[in-house]
């Protein structure tokens, strides 16, 4: 449950931002945010709906590679007991 | 960023005084060292032992069964985050044992993911709405910005939040930590920032490293923390700097402090531990769900508190020992039938390494 999923912002609207990753898009708090300078195309860390820190564009990368694998093994995980 | 493979090899050449276990406290890590295969890849000397990470394994049994009452007798509705619903309560064989069983009772529990969807819940009902949330630092914080910024009038919190530090510090002062080193939890680290961790080697003179969650961060604490004790060294290292600096996130931590405040806590199967818990300050009563309805749990309940029998979660939350040294593990208790909360919730050891061992 700590763990954050970095988001890009496409819109933001005072205290929400839509948000998106992986093609999933998400309306997201900056509530926790409101002192950070933050634009459309800005990566923000989203863990339970919040942004609770920016991260650069090569750090959200990082942590998708990161979770793209282990996606990759939860769905294997859960094709054989499936099978 | 130097690769997994070579921080292995790092590993590898360092010349250890002796066997050396490191504690991790966090769920997202624990599941990242057991996906990964790190474990193999180490040395046979290094162990990496989970610790306390988990906060729906440590949440007070007698809170999830009072908001079972709450959702079956008050008839609110509850909203909880999904890790929540299947954790077994100690409830007579007759009546509901978890929030699911509740819900098939009747009840109307719903699983949430975000607290904006408890608030969007409250906006779009007539009736009273508790959000049951248990977490850490970094799920407690959004629920104490939710509050900063307004929630409708029928909106009320029935909190089990806990902070990690003080759980490492009783283990620490326990005199038998289990643990020669400590990787500290990243997003934990973000939010309230890394100092909280500073009294592993100040006061205890165990190394420490904040960690992200890819394999590679995590083996570059495990190497910090293993060198430092070749050294002779300690100190607190931050193997996840993009996202944890000085201070944390500051207006979170304000927000925290504006509406919650610090007190003993019970943690389940375990006991109480000194200022490890957050509740509502007073004056945000109005909102609490502890104040607005009756405690349904009657004193001499039938083992109140506790784990379900038979069942060594604490030892396992604890680090004291492997999930897999559980004689239920695997044996009565999976993630289809889960006997304790450490195999129901993602971020339990034992659903974690059950998982792992079908990777």
């Amino acid at each position: 449950m700590c763990l954050g999923i970095p988001m890009q912002i496409v819109d933001i609207d005072e205290f929400t931002a839509r948000c998106t990753a992986k093609g999933v898009e998400r309306d997201v708090s900056l509530f926790m945010l409101q002192h950070e300078a933050l634009a459309r195309g800005d990566f923000v860390v989203v863990h339970v709906g919040y942004a609770i820190q920016k991260v650069t564009p090569e750090e959200a990368a990082t942590a998708w590679e990161l979770y793209d694998e282990m996606i990759e093994k939860a769905e294997a995980i859960e094709g054989s007991r499936h099978a | 960023m130097s690769s997994a493979r070579e921080w292995v090899e790092r590993i590898r050449v360092l010349d250890l005084p002796r066997p050396l276990k490191v504690m991790n406290v966090c769920g997202g890590h624990e599941r990242s060292v057991t996906m990964s295969g790190m474990r193999s890849a180490l040395p046979s000397s290094v162990e990496i032992v989970p610790g306390p990470g988990c906060p729906v394994c440590v949440c007070p049994e007698e809170d999830i069964y009072q908001a079972m009452q709450l959702a079956l007798r008050e008839k609110v509705t509850l909203v909880t985050f999904g890790d929540m619903l299947r954790v077994p309560v100690n409830a007579p064989k007759s009546e509901p044992r978890s929030l699911v069983e509740a819900r098939a009772a009747g009840a109307d529990i719903r699983p949430i993911a975000s607290p904006l969807e408890a608030r969007r819940i409250a906006q779009q009902s007539d009736r009273p709405v508790v959000f049951f949330a248990a977490g850490f630092e970094t799920t407690t914080a959004p629920v104490a910005s939710l509050i900063c910024e307004g929630v409708p009038d029928n909106l009320t919190f029935l909190l089990s939040a806990r902070l990690t530090w003080p759980a490492v510090a009783m283990l620490l002062e326990s005199g038998e930590s289990g643990f020669d080193a400590l990787i500290a939890p990243g997003h934990v680290a973000t939010v309230m920032g890394p100092e909280e961790w500073e009294f592993v080697p100040q006061t205890h003179g165990i190394p420490a490293a904040v960690a992200a969650f890819n394999a590679e961060s995590l083996l570059a604490a495990t190497w910090s923390v293993l060198r430092q004790k070749v050294e002779g060294r300690c100190f607190l290292d931050n193997c996840y700097q993009a996202l944890v600096r000085p201070g944390g996130n500051p207006l979170a931590r304000q927000q925290m402090d504006q509406v919650l405040e610090v007190g003993d806590a019970n943690w389940r199967g375990i006991g109480t531990i000194p200022a490890s818990g957050l509740g509502l300050r007073s004056a945000y009563a109005e909102m609490d769900a502890r104040v607005r309805f009756p405690d349904y749990n009657e004193a001499g309940r039938r083992r109140m508190g506790q784990m379900p029998p038979g069942c060594d979660c604490a030892r396992v939350v604890l680090g004291r020992i492997y999930p897999n040294q559980c004689k239920l593990f695997g044996k009565g208790c999976d993630p289809r039938h889960p006997v304790g909360p450490c195999m129901v919730s993602d971020e339990g050891a034992c659903r974690i390494w059950w998982s792992g061992q079908a990777a």
